[in-house]
């Protein structure tokens, strides 16, 4: 796994369209179909709106780092922050189910976004503090361009 | 890109179009704005979104307060020709059969 790009940002929402056009530009390189491009960018953003809102609990003035990676087989995002640890019971790899009308729940989707968009995810909370998410995805003919055969 | 949202008064709903990104960042905006015209509109709100170019989960999230609280109301509340991004997040949230989506 060779790295790309390893960036370091304030934990300030208004930062998080940057972080979107670094991660649609660093695509460019791997020839991804667009529904693939727009879901990766969607899920490396909700994995730092995590650590903005979860684990700086709002903090705008603290640090988030990305580090872009690939190989031949892989792509590979790491999201990490040096904030509060995210309680295990958080870490929900339950598939997406639809809700009725009456089990709406407004929150608690970005963790299920995240799985239900990468082939591999690993969380990994600190003991007192910190959070690091990999988030892995197969270069396969099914998610690149031109390569379906 | 910022969001831009504006509110108009029909005679039965109340418009609410939305344009830009919603995100972590721009959604509270959108947020206060959707409940507060929820309870003062006459039969309901229609949310326009189709020149939103990026939604993630605070927005849908948003609009899910939004549903709950026209339910709340006993009022109506409509997504209005969203674009490819928003039905994009929704399908991906399993929540696309859950909003009343209009097509024009």
């Amino acid at each position: 796994m060779a790295t790309d790009l390893r960036l370091q940002v304030v934990s300030d929402p208004r930062i998080l369209g940057v972080i979107r056009g670094v991660v649609r530009g660093w695509m460019d390189a791997y020839d991804l179909c667009a529904d693939r491009r727009h879901e990766i960018v969607l899920a490396v953003d909700e994995a730092c709106s995590n650590a903005i809102r979860h684990a700086y609990k709002g903090r705008c003035d603290q640090s988030v780092e990305l580090v872009l990676s690939a190989s031949e087989d892989w792509l590979e995002i790491t999201v990490s922050d040096q904030g509060v640890p995210c309680p295990p019971e958080c870490i929900d790899r339950r598939p997406l189910v639809p809700p009725t009308q009456n089990d709406l729940q407004p929150g608690g989707l970005g963790l299920k976004l995240i799985h239900e968009i990468f082939d591999e995810v690993r969380f990994c909370p600190g003991e007192e503090r910190g959070n690091c998410v990999t988030m892995r995805l197969r270069r396969n003919s099914k998610h690149e361009d031109g390569s379906e055969d | 890109m910022a969001v831009k949202i504006d509110t108009m008064l029909t005679e039965d709903e109340t418009l609410i179009t939305v344009e830009g990104d919603v995100d972590l960042y721009s959604s509270p905006e959108l947020r206060k704005t959707l409940l507060r015209a929820v309870p003062k509109s006459k039969d309901g709100v229609v949310v326009v979104l189709a020149n939103v170019s990026y939604m993630d989960s605070s927005g849908v999230a948003t609009l899910v307060e939004g549903l709950r609280s026209a339910k709340e109301h006993g009022k109506r509340f409509a997504l209005l020709t969203p674009s490819v991004a928003v039905m994009k997040v929704l399908e991906l949230a399993r929540l696309d059969s859950v909003f009343d989506v209009r097509s024009d």
